[in-house]
Protein backbone atom coordinates (compact mmCIF):
# COMPACT_ATOMS: atom_id res chain seq x y z
CA UNK A 1 0.00 0.00 0.00
CA UNK A 2 2.79 2.53 0.59
CA UNK A 3 5.75 3.20 -1.08
CA UNK A 4 8.86 4.75 -0.02
CA UNK A 5 11.49 5.24 -2.14
CA UNK A 6 14.69 6.75 -1.77
CA UNK A 7 14.65 9.61 0.00
CA UNK A 8 17.73 11.44 1.68
CA UNK A 9 17.84 13.64 4.11
CA UNK A 10 20.82 15.82 5.35
CA UNK A 11 20.07 17.36 9.17
CA UNK A 12 23.61 18.31 9.27
CA UNK A 13 24.49 14.97 9.05
CA UNK A 14 22.81 12.58 6.95
CA UNK A 15 19.74 11.82 8.83
CA UNK A 16 18.31 9.56 6.52
CA UNK A 17 20.45 7.75 3.56
CA UNK A 18 19.40 6.66 0.55
CA UNK A 19 16.29 4.78 2.16
CA UNK A 20 14.31 2.58 -0.36
CA UNK A 21 11.47 0.69 1.49
CA UNK A 22 8.57 -0.31 0.51
CA UNK A 23 5.59 -1.54 2.82
CA UNK A 24 2.44 -3.18 1.91
CA UNK A 25 -1.20 -3.21 3.07
CA UNK A 26 -2.14 -5.23 6.57
CA UNK A 27 0.70 -5.79 8.19
CA UNK A 28 2.98 -4.93 10.87
CA UNK A 29 6.20 -3.84 10.14
CA UNK A 30 8.77 -2.60 13.10
CA UNK A 31 11.53 -0.34 12.50
CA UNK A 32 14.24 -0.92 14.68
CA UNK A 33 17.94 0.79 15.36
CA UNK A 34 20.10 2.72 17.74
CA UNK A 35 19.39 5.65 18.65
CA UNK A 36 20.36 8.29 15.89
CA UNK A 37 19.93 5.65 13.41
CA UNK A 38 17.39 8.05 11.70
CA UNK A 39 14.25 6.16 12.08
CA UNK A 40 11.63 9.11 13.57
CA UNK A 41 13.25 11.78 10.78
CA UNK A 42 12.58 8.81 8.54
CA UNK A 43 8.64 9.24 9.70
CA UNK A 44 8.90 12.97 9.99
CA UNK A 45 9.86 12.66 6.15
CA UNK A 46 7.15 10.16 5.06
CA UNK A 47 4.45 12.52 7.25
CA UNK A 48 5.62 15.40 5.32
CA UNK A 49 6.64 16.91 8.94
CA UNK A 50 10.17 17.33 6.83
CA UNK A 51 11.35 17.94 3.26
CA UNK A 52 13.50 15.63 1.87
CA UNK A 53 16.51 16.97 0.50
CA UNK A 54 16.32 13.68 -2.48
CA UNK A 55 13.32 11.42 -3.09
CA UNK A 56 10.16 10.68 -3.06
CA UNK A 57 7.37 9.47 -0.83
CA UNK A 58 4.10 7.45 -2.61
CA UNK A 59 1.37 6.45 -0.96
CA UNK A 60 -1.00 4.57 -2.89
CA UNK A 61 0.65 5.13 -5.71
CA UNK A 62 -0.10 8.74 -5.73
CA UNK A 63 3.34 10.70 -5.27
CA UNK A 64 2.92 12.73 -2.05
CA UNK A 65 6.25 13.98 -2.02
CA UNK A 66 5.85 17.60 -2.43
CA UNK A 67 2.11 17.34 -0.12
CA UNK A 68 1.37 19.33 2.80
CA UNK A 69 1.24 17.05 6.33
CA UNK A 70 -2.08 17.64 6.74
CA UNK A 71 -3.39 16.77 3.12
CA UNK A 72 -1.28 13.39 3.91
CA UNK A 73 -2.86 12.76 7.00
CA UNK A 74 -6.63 13.16 5.05
CA UNK A 75 -5.17 10.33 2.63
CA UNK A 76 -5.05 8.16 5.12
CA UNK A 77 -1.44 8.43 6.93
CA UNK A 78 -1.38 8.39 10.76
CA UNK A 79 0.95 9.35 12.85
CA UNK A 80 2.19 9.33 16.59
CA UNK A 81 4.92 11.55 17.93
CA UNK A 82 7.73 10.20 19.89
CA UNK A 83 7.81 13.17 22.37
CA UNK A 84 4.02 12.35 22.82
CA UNK A 85 1.34 14.92 21.18
CA UNK A 86 -1.96 15.35 22.90
CA UNK A 87 -3.80 18.51 23.57
CA UNK A 88 -4.07 17.83 27.47
CA UNK A 89 -6.38 20.68 27.93
CA UNK A 90 -9.08 18.67 25.92
CA UNK A 91 -10.68 15.71 27.24
CA UNK A 92 -10.28 12.19 26.32
CA UNK A 93 -13.35 12.20 24.51
CA UNK A 94 -12.77 15.40 22.66
CA UNK A 95 -9.17 14.70 21.10
CA UNK A 96 -10.48 12.34 19.41
CA UNK A 97 -13.36 13.87 18.44
CA UNK A 98 -11.00 16.60 17.40
CA UNK A 99 -9.46 14.08 15.18
CA UNK A 100 -13.10 13.03 13.05
CA UNK A 101 -12.58 13.94 9.58
CA UNK A 102 -14.83 16.45 7.73
CA UNK A 103 -17.45 17.99 10.97
CA UNK A 104 -19.60 20.83 9.59
CA UNK A 105 -18.81 22.85 12.63
CA UNK A 106 -15.32 23.87 12.17
CA UNK A 107 -14.56 26.24 10.05
CA UNK A 108 -15.96 29.98 11.00
CA UNK A 109 -19.00 30.21 9.18
CA UNK A 110 -20.35 26.45 9.70
CA UNK A 111 -19.50 27.16 13.58
CA UNK A 112 -21.90 30.46 13.34
CA UNK A 113 -24.61 28.47 11.52
CA UNK A 114 -24.48 25.69 14.10
CA UNK A 115 -24.19 23.39 11.01
CA UNK A 116 -22.60 20.78 13.59
CA UNK A 117 -25.85 20.66 15.87
CA UNK A 118 -27.60 17.79 13.76
CA UNK A 119 -24.44 15.75 13.91
CA UNK A 120 -22.96 16.22 17.49
CA UNK A 121 -24.55 13.01 18.69
CA UNK A 122 -23.49 10.85 15.64
CA UNK A 123 -20.28 12.34 16.15
CA UNK A 124 -20.15 11.87 19.95
CA UNK A 125 -20.97 7.81 19.75
CA UNK A 126 -18.30 7.65 17.04
CA UNK A 127 -15.58 9.24 19.53
CA UNK A 128 -16.43 6.84 22.03
CA UNK A 129 -16.25 4.01 19.68
CA UNK A 130 -12.77 4.61 18.90
CA UNK A 131 -12.18 5.04 22.92
CA UNK A 132 -13.86 1.67 23.18
CA UNK A 133 -12.17 -0.19 20.78
CA UNK A 134 -8.40 1.26 21.98
CA UNK A 135 -9.54 0.32 25.76
CA UNK A 136 -9.65 3.83 27.47
CA UNK A 137 -13.44 4.08 27.27
CA UNK A 138 -13.54 5.32 31.14
CA UNK A 139 -11.27 8.08 30.87
CA UNK A 140 -13.74 9.80 28.28
CA UNK A 141 -14.50 12.59 30.30
CA UNK A 142 -10.91 13.12 32.28
CA UNK A 143 -8.46 15.71 30.97
CA UNK A 144 -5.69 14.11 28.17
CA UNK A 145 -3.55 15.59 30.33
CA UNK A 146 -4.70 13.39 33.39
CA UNK A 147 -4.36 10.00 32.08
CA UNK A 148 -1.13 7.69 32.61
CA UNK A 149 1.46 7.54 30.18
CA UNK A 150 0.19 3.95 28.94
CA UNK A 151 -3.47 5.50 28.34
CA UNK A 152 -1.88 9.05 26.73
CA UNK A 153 -0.35 6.54 24.31
CA UNK A 154 -3.51 4.48 23.50
CA UNK A 155 -5.59 7.47 23.71
CA UNK A 156 -3.00 9.12 20.48
CA UNK A 157 -3.81 5.84 18.58
CA UNK A 158 -7.33 6.32 18.69
CA UNK A 159 -6.96 9.92 17.81
CA UNK A 160 -5.52 8.29 14.63
CA UNK A 161 -8.26 6.03 13.89
CA UNK A 162 -10.62 8.50 14.87
CA UNK A 163 -9.25 10.03 12.30
CA UNK A 164 -9.87 7.65 9.91
CA UNK A 165 -5.75 6.20 9.01
CA UNK A 166 -4.87 3.48 6.98
CA UNK A 167 -1.10 3.92 7.59
CA UNK A 168 -0.47 4.17 11.27
CA UNK A 169 3.31 5.41 12.15
CA UNK A 170 3.75 4.85 16.07
CA UNK A 171 6.49 6.69 17.20
CA UNK A 172 7.40 3.84 20.36
CA UNK A 173 3.96 3.14 21.44
CA UNK A 174 5.09 1.07 24.03
CA UNK A 175 8.25 2.66 25.73
CA UNK A 176 7.93 3.77 28.75
CA UNK A 177 4.58 2.01 29.68
CA UNK A 178 4.05 -0.20 32.20
CA UNK A 179 3.65 -4.02 31.16
CA UNK A 180 -0.11 -4.59 31.53
CA UNK A 181 -0.48 -2.27 29.41
CA UNK A 182 2.47 -3.11 26.97
CA UNK A 183 0.37 -5.83 26.14
CA UNK A 184 -2.94 -4.54 25.79
CA UNK A 185 -1.52 -2.02 23.49
CA UNK A 186 0.49 -5.21 21.65
CA UNK A 187 -3.12 -6.82 21.49
CA UNK A 188 -4.82 -3.93 19.99
CA UNK A 189 -2.16 -3.32 17.15
CA UNK A 190 -2.74 -6.87 15.88
CA UNK A 191 -6.25 -6.81 16.44
CA UNK A 192 -5.82 -3.38 14.02
CA UNK A 193 -4.09 -5.52 11.90
CA UNK A 194 -6.33 -8.48 11.59
CA UNK A 195 -9.87 -6.92 11.65
CA UNK A 196 -9.52 -3.76 10.51
CA UNK A 197 -7.21 -4.38 7.77
CA UNK A 198 -4.57 -1.99 9.24
CA UNK A 199 -0.70 -1.10 7.76
CA UNK A 200 1.02 -0.30 10.79
CA UNK A 201 5.19 0.65 10.96
CA UNK A 202 6.66 1.08 14.64
CA UNK A 203 9.60 1.82 15.80
CA UNK A 204 10.22 0.27 18.93
CA UNK A 205 13.08 -0.46 21.23
CA UNK A 206 11.31 -3.00 22.80
CA UNK A 207 12.21 -6.14 21.27
CA UNK A 208 10.41 -8.66 22.96
CA UNK A 209 7.30 -6.45 21.40
CA UNK A 210 9.32 -6.12 18.26
CA UNK A 211 9.77 -9.80 17.90
CA UNK A 212 6.18 -10.83 19.31
CA UNK A 213 3.94 -8.57 16.95
CA UNK A 214 6.12 -8.03 13.58
CA UNK A 215 5.49 -9.38 10.25
CA UNK A 216 8.78 -7.76 8.87
CA UNK A 217 11.42 -6.01 10.79
CA UNK A 218 13.19 -3.20 8.87
CA UNK A 219 16.68 -2.81 11.20
CA UNK A 220 18.33 1.15 10.48
CA UNK A 221 21.78 2.36 11.65
CA UNK A 222 22.75 6.04 10.49
CA UNK A 223 20.23 6.95 8.09
CA UNK A 224 20.92 3.14 6.28
CA UNK A 225 19.15 0.47 6.45
CA UNK A 226 20.80 -2.64 7.38
CA UNK A 227 18.43 -5.18 7.34
CA UNK A 228 15.09 -5.91 6.56
CA UNK A 229 13.63 -9.50 6.64
CA UNK A 230 11.47 -11.41 9.26
CA UNK A 231 12.11 -10.94 12.75
CA UNK A 232 14.32 -14.10 13.47
CA UNK A 233 16.62 -13.03 10.21
CA UNK A 234 16.88 -9.57 11.48
CA UNK A 235 17.74 -10.66 14.79
CA UNK A 236 20.57 -13.22 13.72
CA UNK A 237 21.82 -10.66 11.42
CA UNK A 238 25.83 -9.82 12.43
CA UNK A 239 24.71 -5.97 10.65
CA UNK A 240 21.88 -5.67 13.49
CA UNK A 241 23.93 -7.41 16.31
CA UNK A 242 27.14 -4.63 15.39
CA UNK A 243 25.20 -1.75 15.37
CA UNK A 244 23.41 -2.14 18.44
CA UNK A 245 26.80 -2.99 20.00
CA UNK A 246 28.79 -0.23 18.75
CA UNK B 1 -25.75 61.35 32.82
CA UNK B 2 -24.42 61.71 29.68
CA UNK B 3 -21.20 61.52 30.79
CA UNK B 4 -22.06 58.30 31.87
CA UNK B 5 -23.63 57.37 28.82
CA UNK B 6 -20.71 57.96 27.03
CA UNK B 7 -18.39 55.83 29.38
CA UNK B 8 -21.01 52.93 28.41
CA UNK B 9 -20.77 53.71 25.30
CA UNK B 10 -16.95 53.29 25.08
CA UNK B 11 -17.36 50.01 27.11
CA UNK B 12 -19.41 48.67 24.99
CA UNK B 13 -17.33 49.38 21.65
CA UNK B 14 -13.77 48.44 23.05
CA UNK B 15 -15.47 45.25 25.23
CA UNK B 16 -16.80 44.38 21.39
CA UNK B 17 -12.78 44.77 20.31
CA UNK B 18 -11.65 42.95 22.84
CA UNK B 19 -13.95 40.07 22.00
CA UNK B 20 -12.91 39.71 18.76
CA UNK B 21 -9.58 39.82 19.51
CA UNK B 22 -9.70 37.31 22.38
CA UNK B 23 -10.45 34.93 19.28
CA UNK B 24 -7.11 35.47 18.15
CA UNK B 25 -5.49 35.88 21.46
CA UNK B 26 -7.13 33.58 23.98
CA UNK B 27 -9.00 30.96 22.34
CA UNK B 28 -5.72 30.72 19.40
CA UNK B 29 -3.28 32.10 21.23
CA UNK B 30 -2.10 34.60 18.48
CA UNK B 31 -1.13 37.36 19.84
CA UNK B 32 -2.02 40.03 17.08
CA UNK B 33 -0.89 44.00 17.89
CA UNK B 34 -2.96 45.16 15.03
CA UNK B 35 -6.18 44.99 15.54
CA UNK B 36 -6.26 48.76 15.73
CA UNK B 37 -5.66 48.73 11.72
CA UNK B 38 -9.11 46.98 11.21
CA UNK B 39 -11.09 49.52 13.71
CA UNK B 40 -9.44 52.44 12.06
CA UNK B 41 -10.66 51.15 8.46
CA UNK B 42 -14.15 50.77 9.81
CA UNK B 43 -13.99 54.24 11.14
CA UNK B 44 -12.63 55.55 7.98
CA UNK B 45 -14.58 53.65 5.60
CA UNK B 46 -17.82 54.79 7.31
CA UNK B 47 -16.54 58.22 7.57
CA UNK B 48 -15.64 59.24 4.62
CA UNK B 49 -18.82 57.33 2.91
CA UNK B 50 -21.36 58.92 4.99
CA UNK B 51 -19.42 62.09 4.79
CA UNK B 52 -18.70 62.21 1.41
CA UNK B 53 -20.59 64.55 -1.31
CA UNK B 54 -22.44 61.56 -2.52
CA UNK B 55 -23.62 60.22 0.78
CA UNK B 56 -23.95 56.78 1.27
CA UNK B 57 -26.11 54.69 3.13
CA UNK B 58 -24.79 54.11 6.80
CA UNK B 59 -24.99 50.44 6.47
CA UNK B 60 -23.50 50.71 3.60
CA UNK B 61 -20.36 52.29 4.79
CA UNK B 62 -20.14 49.73 7.67
CA UNK B 63 -20.48 46.85 5.05
CA UNK B 64 -17.67 48.40 2.32
CA UNK B 65 -15.45 48.71 6.08
CA UNK B 66 -15.63 44.97 6.52
CA UNK B 67 -14.99 44.18 3.11
CA UNK B 68 -11.84 46.65 3.08
CA UNK B 69 -10.87 45.08 6.25
CA UNK B 70 -11.13 41.12 5.64
CA UNK B 71 -9.03 41.84 2.23
CA UNK B 72 -6.71 43.53 4.39
CA UNK B 73 -6.66 40.93 6.97
CA UNK B 74 -6.45 37.97 4.73
CA UNK B 75 -3.15 40.02 3.77
CA UNK B 76 -1.54 40.57 6.74
CA UNK B 77 -2.99 37.54 8.63
CA UNK B 78 -1.46 35.52 5.78
CA UNK B 79 1.86 37.25 5.86
CA UNK B 80 1.98 37.17 9.53
CA UNK B 81 0.79 33.80 9.80
CA UNK B 82 4.12 32.45 8.57
CA UNK B 83 5.63 33.07 11.49
CA UNK B 84 5.49 31.73 15.12
CA UNK B 85 4.57 33.45 18.53
CA UNK B 86 6.98 36.13 19.23
CA UNK B 87 7.81 36.95 15.46
CA UNK B 88 4.23 37.18 14.39
CA UNK B 89 3.55 39.67 17.21
CA UNK B 90 6.20 41.65 15.74
CA UNK B 91 5.03 41.02 11.92
CA UNK B 92 1.83 42.22 13.02
CA UNK B 93 3.21 45.27 15.07
CA UNK B 94 4.99 46.06 11.77
CA UNK B 95 1.79 46.06 9.24
CA UNK B 96 0.01 48.18 12.49
CA UNK B 97 2.92 51.05 11.95
CA UNK B 98 2.96 50.91 8.42
CA UNK B 99 -1.08 51.48 7.88
CA UNK B 100 -0.94 54.36 10.39
CA UNK B 101 1.95 55.86 8.71
CA UNK B 102 0.03 55.61 5.03
CA UNK B 103 -3.43 57.06 6.96
CA UNK B 104 -1.15 59.37 8.04
CA UNK B 105 0.46 60.82 5.00
CA UNK B 106 -2.51 60.04 2.70
CA UNK B 107 -4.11 62.91 2.86
CA UNK B 108 -5.86 62.92 -0.11
CA UNK B 109 -7.76 60.45 0.93
CA UNK B 110 -8.05 60.65 4.51
CA UNK B 111 -6.87 64.07 4.77
CA UNK B 112 -4.11 63.24 7.32
CA UNK B 113 -3.55 64.59 10.66
CA UNK B 114 -6.74 67.00 9.80
CA UNK B 115 -8.72 63.96 10.60
CA UNK B 116 -12.41 64.00 9.24
CA UNK B 117 -15.32 65.96 11.22
CA UNK B 118 -18.85 66.42 10.76
CA UNK B 119 -19.63 62.47 10.92
CA UNK B 120 -23.10 62.40 10.48
CA UNK B 121 -25.27 60.62 12.61
CA UNK B 122 -25.91 56.75 11.90
CA UNK B 123 -29.37 56.45 9.24
CA UNK B 124 -30.97 53.10 9.10
CA UNK B 125 -34.19 53.61 6.76
CA UNK B 126 -35.31 56.46 8.08
CA UNK B 127 -34.35 56.49 11.77
CA UNK B 128 -31.73 58.54 12.66
CA UNK B 129 -29.59 57.78 15.59
CA UNK B 130 -28.60 60.87 17.02
CA UNK B 131 -28.92 60.76 21.19
CA UNK B 132 -26.50 59.40 23.98
CA UNK B 133 -29.54 56.80 24.31
CA UNK B 134 -29.61 55.53 20.95
CA UNK B 135 -25.86 55.36 20.53
CA UNK B 136 -26.18 53.02 24.13
CA UNK B 137 -28.80 50.74 22.95
CA UNK B 138 -26.80 50.21 19.45
CA UNK B 139 -23.42 49.57 21.20
CA UNK B 140 -25.12 47.65 23.65
CA UNK B 141 -27.01 45.39 21.40
CA UNK B 142 -23.31 44.97 19.33
CA UNK B 143 -21.41 44.28 22.18
CA UNK B 144 -24.18 41.77 23.26
CA UNK B 145 -24.25 40.16 19.31
CA UNK B 146 -20.82 39.99 19.40
CA UNK B 147 -20.65 37.79 22.73
CA UNK B 148 -23.45 35.67 21.44
CA UNK B 149 -21.65 34.76 17.73
CA UNK B 150 -18.21 34.49 19.95
CA UNK B 151 -20.16 32.12 21.95
CA UNK B 152 -21.53 30.45 19.07
CA UNK B 153 -17.93 29.87 17.41
CA UNK B 154 -16.30 28.75 20.45
CA UNK B 155 -18.73 26.34 21.33
CA UNK B 156 -18.75 24.74 18.40
CA UNK B 157 -15.72 22.33 17.10
CA UNK B 158 -14.14 25.58 15.42
CA UNK B 159 -13.58 26.30 19.10
CA UNK B 160 -12.05 23.30 20.14
CA UNK B 161 -9.49 23.45 17.30
CA UNK B 162 -8.75 26.98 18.06
CA UNK B 163 -8.01 26.31 21.38
CA UNK B 164 -5.73 22.50 20.40
CA UNK B 165 -3.86 24.81 17.71
CA UNK B 166 -2.83 27.34 20.84
CA UNK B 167 -1.89 24.24 22.67
CA UNK B 168 -0.09 22.34 20.27
CA UNK B 169 -0.57 22.77 15.98
CA UNK B 170 1.81 20.15 14.71
CA UNK B 171 -0.56 17.50 16.97
CA UNK B 172 -3.99 19.02 15.11
CA UNK B 173 -1.99 18.66 11.71
CA UNK B 174 -1.53 15.13 12.55
CA UNK B 175 -4.95 15.02 12.97
CA UNK B 176 -5.68 16.56 9.08
CA UNK B 177 -6.56 19.95 9.93
CA UNK B 178 -5.66 22.38 7.48
CA UNK B 179 -4.00 24.95 10.54
CA UNK B 180 -2.73 27.62 8.08
CA UNK B 181 -6.62 27.83 6.86
CA UNK B 182 -7.66 28.22 10.67
CA UNK B 183 -5.58 30.86 11.70
CA UNK B 184 -6.21 33.31 8.83
CA UNK B 185 -10.27 32.75 8.56
CA UNK B 186 -9.73 33.27 12.24
CA UNK B 187 -8.06 36.71 11.93
CA UNK B 188 -10.60 38.02 8.91
CA UNK B 189 -13.09 36.81 11.46
CA UNK B 190 -11.71 39.06 14.25
CA UNK B 191 -11.31 41.78 11.55
CA UNK B 192 -14.34 42.05 10.20
CA UNK B 193 -16.23 42.47 14.51
CA UNK B 194 -12.99 45.21 14.57
CA UNK B 195 -14.16 46.80 11.59
CA UNK B 196 -17.87 47.24 12.37
CA UNK B 197 -16.49 48.84 15.95
CA UNK B 198 -14.90 51.43 14.13
CA UNK B 199 -17.98 52.33 12.04
CA UNK B 200 -20.02 52.57 14.98
CA UNK B 201 -16.86 54.47 16.82
CA UNK B 202 -16.59 56.91 14.28
CA UNK B 203 -20.28 57.88 13.97
CA UNK B 204 -20.71 57.98 17.54
CA UNK B 205 -17.66 60.46 17.78
CA UNK B 206 -18.49 62.60 14.81
CA UNK B 207 -14.77 62.94 14.14
CA UNK B 208 -11.48 61.09 13.51
CA UNK B 209 -8.38 61.38 12.64
CA UNK B 210 -5.36 58.70 12.34
CA UNK B 211 -4.72 58.27 16.36
CA UNK B 212 -7.20 55.52 15.74
CA UNK B 213 -4.79 53.49 13.60
CA UNK B 214 -1.65 54.09 16.43
CA UNK B 215 0.24 51.20 17.71
CA UNK B 216 -1.21 52.70 21.39
CA UNK B 217 -4.77 51.79 20.09
CA UNK B 218 -3.47 48.06 19.55
CA UNK B 219 -1.98 47.32 22.76
CA UNK B 220 -4.96 48.88 24.43
CA UNK B 221 -7.36 46.21 23.21
CA UNK B 222 -4.81 43.77 23.75
CA UNK B 223 -4.49 44.94 27.42
CA UNK B 224 -8.10 44.51 27.30
CA UNK B 225 -8.00 40.74 26.34
CA UNK B 226 -4.86 40.01 28.56
CA UNK B 227 -5.68 41.94 31.78
CA UNK B 228 -9.71 40.35 31.63
CA UNK B 229 -8.50 37.19 30.69
CA UNK B 230 -8.09 35.31 27.74
CA UNK B 231 -9.33 32.25 26.69
CA UNK B 232 -12.81 33.23 28.47
CA UNK B 233 -15.80 35.10 26.65
CA UNK B 234 -16.39 37.36 29.55
CA UNK B 235 -12.62 38.45 29.99
CA UNK B 236 -12.66 41.05 27.45
CA UNK B 237 -15.80 42.82 29.09
CA UNK B 238 -14.24 43.02 32.41
CA UNK B 239 -10.69 44.40 30.86
CA UNK B 240 -12.50 46.98 28.81
CA UNK B 241 -14.95 48.03 32.16
CA UNK B 242 -11.53 48.21 34.30
CA UNK B 243 -9.64 50.16 31.47
CA UNK B 244 -12.03 52.43 30.42
CA UNK B 245 -13.45 53.70 33.71
CA UNK B 246 -9.53 53.87 34.67
CA UNK B 247 -8.77 57.29 33.32
CA UNK B 248 -12.16 58.67 34.01
CA UNK B 249 -11.46 57.61 38.02
CA UNK B 250 -8.14 59.58 37.22
CA UNK B 251 -9.96 62.57 35.81
CA UNK B 252 -12.51 62.53 38.81
CA UNK B 253 -9.14 62.44 40.86
CA UNK B 254 -9.11 65.68 39.75
CA UNK B 255 -5.74 65.63 37.41
CA UNK B 256 -5.10 68.19 34.86
CA UNK B 257 -6.04 66.55 31.55
CA UNK B 258 -2.73 67.61 29.77
CA UNK B 259 -1.23 64.79 33.18
CA UNK B 260 -4.20 62.12 32.51
CA UNK B 261 -3.71 61.30 29.19
CA UNK B 262 -0.04 60.53 29.69
CA UNK B 263 -0.84 58.54 33.15
CA UNK B 264 -3.32 56.89 31.04
CA UNK B 265 -0.71 55.36 29.14
CA UNK B 266 1.81 54.75 32.00
CA UNK B 267 -1.45 52.99 33.75
CA UNK B 268 -1.84 50.58 30.71
CA UNK B 269 2.03 49.70 30.19
CA UNK B 270 1.92 49.52 34.41
CA UNK B 271 -1.08 47.53 34.20
CA UNK B 272 -0.43 44.77 31.92
CA UNK B 273 3.39 44.49 33.05
CA UNK B 274 2.00 43.42 36.19
CA UNK B 275 -0.65 41.68 35.05
CA UNK B 276 2.07 39.26 33.31
CA UNK B 277 4.15 39.14 36.48
CA UNK B 278 1.31 38.25 39.26
CA UNK B 279 -1.70 37.15 37.19
CA UNK B 280 -1.28 36.48 33.56
CA UNK B 281 -4.42 34.36 33.08
CA UNK B 282 -5.89 37.87 33.94
CA UNK B 283 -9.04 38.79 35.76
CA UNK B 284 -10.77 35.86 34.98
CA UNK B 285 -8.71 33.97 32.45
CA UNK B 286 -8.53 30.32 31.41
CA UNK B 287 -5.41 30.56 30.14
CA UNK B 288 -1.97 32.15 30.49
CA UNK B 289 0.12 33.69 27.75
CA UNK B 290 3.65 33.23 29.53
CA UNK B 291 5.60 31.08 27.75
CA UNK B 292 6.43 29.10 31.16
CA UNK B 293 3.35 28.10 31.85
CA UNK B 294 1.61 27.30 28.12
CA UNK B 295 0.45 23.62 27.49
Amino acid sequence: MTTVALKKHFDGTKAVDSVSLSIFGRTIVSLIGPNGAGKTTLFNVVTGFLPPDIGRVFFEGRDVTHMAAFRRARLGMGRTFQEMRLIRRLSALENVWLALPNQRGETVIGALLGLHEREEKRRRAEAMRWLEYVGIAETANQLAGELSYGQQKLLTVGCCLGMGAKLLLLDEPVAGVNPALVDRTLELLERLRHEEGKTIVLIEHNMDAVMRISDRVVAMDEGRIIADGTPEEVRESAAVIEAYLS
Amino acid sequence: MTYLCHILIILNIYASLGIALNLLVGYTGLLSLSQAVFLGVGAYSTALMTHSSIPCSWPLSILVGIGISSIMALIIGAISLRFRDDLFAIATFSFQVIIYNLMQNLTGITEGPLGISGIPSPRIGCVVLTSYWAFLVLSLVFAIVSIYIARRAVLAPYGRLLRAIREDEISVTAMAKNTATLRVSTFVFASMISSIAGSLYASYLTYIDPSIFTVQESIFILAIVIIGGPGRLWGPVLGAALLVSLPEGLRLLGLPSSVAANTRQILYGAALVGCMIWRPQGLVGKYSLRSDERG
